[in-house]
């Protein structure tokens, strides 16, 4: 509290979002932020890749159609890490498809994801790259310097690690809370909580 | 050498016999009678044994049976499958299909045989075309064959070993049906068939699939697997009826030989699934024959492979497979034959994705249910889900400043702060030993070290303060309340002096007998050690038996400091609702609390001690 900067090193949202001022939003109308979520210095998160050929149901029209990264409650995403969603042909024509982002999730500091969908309480370490159109689902640790690489389907209770990315392990029935990143919100932005004592 | 994450680990009770008849003697008795803590203080629990690897599990892996109150471990828990699913397209696959299609996907989800990556079906018409790009009128033309396996990662395609099929869909069935190559295989049908015409035009050179003849090999190497396996079991049936009908009555010996009809018709009935086991055989003797040609299954073994050393030639080591890569590869029974297989890269096919499970776990002991997932795929939700850190306190480890004379002395250094690389010898470190308890009742905690590790080179250690209660884990709603002004004080950079029993002038200072410092549901308490040299010539040249001194080089993470500490949780339950065995216990304690009692060795890994 004491060497508190003139202006906050975060912006902090109504939602209870930490945004750094130094974070690199593109196109921050095409990103939804669930709220408490953490954005960490130098975060690049591109909502400028939205989708530029309409879905199939012809449902352009409807609001929030035009969603390119979604990301639901207490997400923490670590410095350096970049947010980009995937792209492909669909139909002869290139176009990108949203990123969506379930809650609880940690992205590693310079880290890449360009998944298609990544579940709730999954925990991607530093240095990982998460391929275009990967599909990670609940409760899944990716180990520090992985390459998931594109299309991989990654399924709930998944230890993942390598070059190229293997399930190697299960995550134990008692690590499931581990997960939880309500804790670790708490411990940034511009009044910082300790972290608790064990 | 990459730094230590300070580690605690847990030693199942499995792994000592005496503990499990113990566990079944507490399910008829009083649970507080059979302690078999006392036991294991009599011999220090060793965590370098080569046992040991088998025992020791973080707190998460471990789960707790409620009826005997007792902690398991995966070693001794007993699985039951609840469901099987694609890891790919995460569909469920019923039990009944495993036993006829495999325990693979059957979909069109496939591993790429050369770095194990994702494969995906891709049209050959998807490739870049500028003209599509600037045109999305051409996007309503459908993509047309032929299609392939493309890996995403490392960018190999089917194509490569000539396998490319006409539909995007139904790719398991097609591939099965392709050789590498691109040749077809016969069906178990067109076998039949083949075979029949093979009989009655006299067997003559016969056997080579139609696809295949464009292949430079021989008949036998046209003969698959499965076709082999075909022309044995049709042709050892011919010679078991055959040989009904030859009995003489002699048995005994003979019909242990290999050329018994006896051994043929086990052998057989091993194989084909029990469906050829006839009572008829054991009264079956004599011998047969063997097989003799190609149609009645024999293959000659090639040991030619100048076509092998002349492809090793010309692609060289790339060319060839890693043992991994060779692991991976499902059994494919359209293989020509065994000799000489899949040495080349060309001969490796995708890789069906093995099936994953979902797995209930049950007490060793008293077979209740301790973990049940929901048998749905798509939930993660469990219905039962005893895990360990609900019942067992949790351990945490801080290094701990006490010698450093500026302002930072006494405090534990942050959990973000950078671990010190290694722990000088011969110099005392001290360590913050955090004790959560995660039950609504308080617990007295009683710990024990040996005085020196157990090992070759002995550390001291010291606990400072080896017996402690901490309070319950009081309700949530309570926690949320006093959350707040909780945190408050602790804002201010760890200055929290008045929490310290120990402290002076706001330093605090380590002292035999007082906890460091108490919170809700948890306790800090200190251990002193001091790390031994890591030197042989510092090693005594006998032991205390006069026995040999192991003088070889370090080994393996000899240099990480392990302390094996002895916990004893005690605490005090209502008896109400209890089984037999607590009642009884009851009845003789008036105020109807029943004393239960957990104790375990569990490792404290602290770091790595410098080899300077
Ligand atoms: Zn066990
Ligand atoms: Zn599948
Ligand atoms: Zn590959
Ligand atoms: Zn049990």
């Amino acid at each position: 509290m004491s060497r508190r900067p003139p202006r906050g090193e975060y912006i902090e949202t109504d939602t209870g979002n930490k945004v750094a001022r130094k974070a690199t939003l593109v196109g921050t109308q095409n990103i939804m932020l669930g709220g408490k979520t953490v954005i960490q210095p130098e975060v690049m998160i591109r909502g400028d890749l939205v989708r530029s050929v309409p879905s199939s149901s012809s449902s352009a029209s409807a609001p929030g159609s035009n969603t390119a990264v979604a990301i639901g409650r207490y997400c923490f995403l670590s410095r350096g890490c970049c947010l980009r969603p995937p792209g492909r042909l669909y139909k002869g024509a290139f176009t990108y498809m949203p990123l969506r982002m379930g809650d609880h999730v940690f992205v590693g500091s310079q880290s890449v994801v360009q998944a298609a969908s990544v579940g709730s309480h999954v925990h991607i370490g530093a240095k990982v790259v998460v391929g275009e159109f990967a599909i990670i689902k609940d409760y899944v640790r990716i180990l520090d310097g992985s390459i998931v690489p594109p299309n991989m389907v990654i399924p709930s209770f998944s230890v993942v690690a390598g070059q190229p990315a293997r399930v190697i392990g299960e995550v134990p029935e008692g690590g499931h809370e581990a997960f939880e990143l309500r804790d670790l919100y708490k411990t940034v932005g511009n009044n910082p909580q300790p972290a608790a004592p064990s | 050498m990459a730094p230590l994450t300070p580690y605690t680990y847990i030693q199942c009770p499995c792994s000592d016999p005496s503990n499990l008849s113990y566990s079944r003697a507490s399910d008829s008795g009083s649970p507080i009678d059979g302690n078999p803590g006392f036991d294991d203080e009599e011999h220090t629990f060793d965590p370098r044994a080569p046992r040991s690897n088998y025992s020791l599990y973080p707190l998460e892996y471990l789960l707790y049976c409620e009826d005997c109150h007792q902690i398991r471990c995966p070693r001794c828990i007993a699985e039951e499958i609840a469901t099987f699913y694609c890891p790919s397209c995460l569909f469920e696959v019923p039990s009944s299909n495993l036993k006829s299609e495999g325990n693979r996907c059957t979909r069109s989800c496939f591993q790429c045989p050369i770095c194990i990556g994702p494969l995906s079906v891709t049209s050959f018409e998807t490739q870049p075309d500028p003209n599509l790009l600037a045109a999305p009128d051409h996007a309503a033309a459908p993509h047309s064959g032929p299609y392939a396996l493309n890996c995403s990662y490392c960018h190999w395609s089917s194509a490569e070993i000539g396998i490319k099929f006409d539909k995007s869909n139904g790719i398991h069935g097609q591939l099965a049906k392709l050789r590498n190559g691109g040749t077809t295989r016969l069906t178990a049908k067109e076998r039949k068939e083949r075979r029949k015409d093979i009989l009655q035009s006299g067997g003559g050179g016969g056997g080579t699939a139609p696809g295949a003849s464009g292949d430079t090999g021989n008949d036998q190497q046209a003969i698959d697997m499965e076709t082999q396996f075909t022309n044995l079991k049709s042709f050892y049936q011919g010679q078991l009826s055959e040989s009904t009908s030859g009995g003489n009555g002699l048995s005994s010996l003979g019909d242990l030989g290999f050329a018994s009809p006896t051994s043929l018709s086990r052998i057989m009935s091993i194989y084909t699934g029990g469906s050829l086991h006839d009572k008829k055989s054991k009264s079956r003797v004599g011998s047969m024959r063997e097989a003799l040609d190609p149609n009645e299954g024999l293959i000659v073994a090639d040991l030619d492979e100048s076509a092998a050393i002349e492809k090793l030639h010309s692609e060289g080591i790339d060319g060839t497979v890693d043992t991994e890569q060779l692991l991976n590869q499902p059994p494919y029974l359209g293989e020509p034959h065994l000799h000489g297989r899949s040495r080349f890269g060309s001969e490796l096919r995708p890789i069906p994705y093995l099936l994953r499970t979902k797995r209930s776990k049950r007490c060793p002991v008293c077979r209740h249910i301790i973990s049940k997932p929901e048998a749905k795929i798509q939930t993660t939700r469990f219905r039962i889900r005893l895990i360990a850190g609900n019942y067992v306190p949790s351990i945490t480890i801080r290094p701990l400043n006490l010698n450093d004379n500026n302002g930072a002395a006494g405090t534990p250094l942050p959990p973000t702060a950078p671990l010190p690389d290694t722990l000088q010898p011969l110099k005392p470190a001290h360590f913050l030993l955090i004790f959560k308890n995660p039950i609504f009742e308080g617990v007295k905690i009683s710990l024990a070290t040996p005085a020196k590790t157990p090992g070759r080179f002995a550390s001291k250690v010291t606990v400072l303060c080896p017996q402690f209660e901490i309070d319950a884990n009081t309700d949530v709603w309570d926690e949320a309340l006093k959350d707040d002004g909780a945190r408050r004080r602790g804002a201010g950079g760890g200055r929290k002096g008045d929490e310290r029993p120990g402290s002076t002038q706001g330093q605090q200072r380590a002292e035999a007998g007082k906890i460091w410092e108490r919170g809700r549901n948890w306790v800090s308490i200190v251990v002193e050690v001091v790390p031994a040299s890591l030197r042989l010539d510092t090693l005594p040249t006998e032991g205390p038996e006069g026995e040999k001194v192991d003088m070889s080089p370090l080994k393996e993470d000899e240099d990480v400091l392990e302390i094996p500490i002895f916990v004893r949780v005690e605490w005090e339950v209502d008896a109400v609702g209890d089984d037999l065995g607590s009642s009884l216990a009851s009845s003789r304690d008036k105020e109807a609390k029943e004393k239960r009692e957990l104790a375990y060795w569990c490792v404290l890994g602290l770091g790595r001690v410098s080899q300077a």
